[in-house]
């Protein structure tokens, strides 16, 4: 069977591409080693930890959907993911490796457990799934992706949202499709987005490391305490555009009671409350 | 018999109310009913330079390219003076703006000077 043995927490942002796509001298040079040097961490944890498989809970940012039919949860069950043209250009990196028959057994068991998730056979996927992605599973030397990944997207643009608690509980549905599956692997839960930023109206720019950091110290040790949050009180504690926090919620309700925070970085800079956190899970 | 006042219980409620944030400060501006309901057009528009067709049609003929989106008289004005923070407050949200932003060459730091500017 299926076993759930890591999490990962990551902010994504087109910030983070753009140093990554520059090189190690940036992504090294003092401006972006405190939040590259912990990917390297992180990088080198995932490594040996050898996992089969990725599931990504992230956002998109209308680069695949879009308010025609704005999907609460999408689910990817395709056995590639091409990476989405946000309005730029694509990234030039090949599409992302997916596994349909994992996608499929998590469609079914979530529809089992009353999720029904909007079910993508086709999915781009944009900088929610491919600004932490590459530090992690990326193998430059050979231009390829290292680990197949199931995509998971909750809506976390268009109110009504999905609540924090709603978040939570779609984590542990998920886990329950893991453990459910037949098949021997090994599968980290990635969970993308924030940590503190407004990127609208007059507050535009506006940072909050406190909460962040708090954010991160509850989800470690009282994750269920954050399910009493409302958006509203996310919006006021880390701005608008911070309730994608909801995505690191689902990721730790997948990890189950015994994950312990192993790397956890933060690094305000900027418009971003940058934050990086790795769990273990005992085996 | 149960009335209605009985299926509604104050969980619910409470429930119901939390999915509305109707607290926050004016100038922390959600994405919902009335801002999306606004900003359909313009959000359509912006989101068709993710085609690269699209955006050559932009640079092209920036008339022609707004004529595809039943956009108002003043939407496209807005677009015209790179009116950021009034296509904000017309329910563009950031995430299609930052699309525009790409087409206009205006950096998003540009966007966000603006914005802030404004308020």
């Amino acid at each position: 069977m299926a076993r759930v043995i890591g999490g990962i927490g990551a902010s994504h942002a087109p910030s983070m591409e753009h140093v990554y796509d520059a090189g190690d001298d940036v992504r090294r040079n003092d401006e972006w080693e405190p939040l590259f040097g912990p990917f390297s961490e992180v990088s080198s944890w995932l490594a040996e930890l050898r996992p089969d498989r990725l599931v990504v809970i992230y956002n998109d940012h209308m680069d695949e959907f879009f308010l025609n039919a704005y999907p609460t949860f999408a689910l990817g069950v395709a056995d590639s993911y091409p990476v989405a043209d946000e309005g730029f250009g694509a990234r030039p990196f090949p599409p992302l490796p997916g596994d349909a028959a994992l996608g499929w057994h998590i469609a079914r068991s979530l529809v089992a457990d009353e999720f029904d998730p909007t079910i993508c056979q086709e999915l781009e996927v944009d900088h929610g799934v491919l600004s932490p992605l590459p530090m992690v599973d990326f193998a430059e030397g050979e231009g390829a992706w290292r680990i197949p990944i199931v995509p998971l997207a909750v809506n976390v643009i268009l109110h009504p949202l999905p609540t924090p608690r709603r978040c939570w509980k779609l984590g542990q549905a998920v886990r329950r499709a893991i453990l459910s599956y037949p098949e021997d692997l090994g599968v980290v839960v990635v969970g993308t987005g924030g940590l503190s930023h407004q990127l609208t109206g007059p507050r535009f720019g506006a940072v909050t490391p406190e909460w962040d950091q708090e954010f991160m110290r509850l989800l470690a040790e009282d994750p269920e305490r954050l399910c009493d949050y409302t958006h509203e009180d996310l919006i006021k504690l880390g701005g608008t555009e911070s309730v994608e926090v909801v995505n690191w919620l689902a990721m730790r309700g997948a990890l189950g009671p015994e994950a312990t925070a192993k790397v956890t970085a933060y690094y305000p800079h900027k418009i971003m409350g940058y934050g990086l956190q790795s769990y273990a899970v005992a085996a | 018999m149960t009335s209605s006042t009985d299926e509604l219980t104050a969980d619910y409620l409470q429930r119901l109310a939390a999915v509305q944030p109707s607290d926050l400060p004016a100038d922390l501006d959600l994405f919902s009913e009335d801002t999306a309901t606004r900003g359909i057009r313009l959000n359509k528009a912006a989101y068709s330079l993710k085609h690269a067709e699209q955006r050559e049609l932009f640079a092209a003929d920036e008339e022609r390219w707004m004529e595809q989106f039943g956009l108002t008289g003043e939407e496209r004005d807005l677009l015209r003076r790179r009116d950021w923070i009034g296509l904000w407050r017309g329910g563009m949200t950031i995430y299609v703006m930052v699309k525009l932003s790409g087409v206009t060459g205006t950096p998003l730091p540009e966007i966000g000077k603006q914005m802030r500017e404004a308020g």
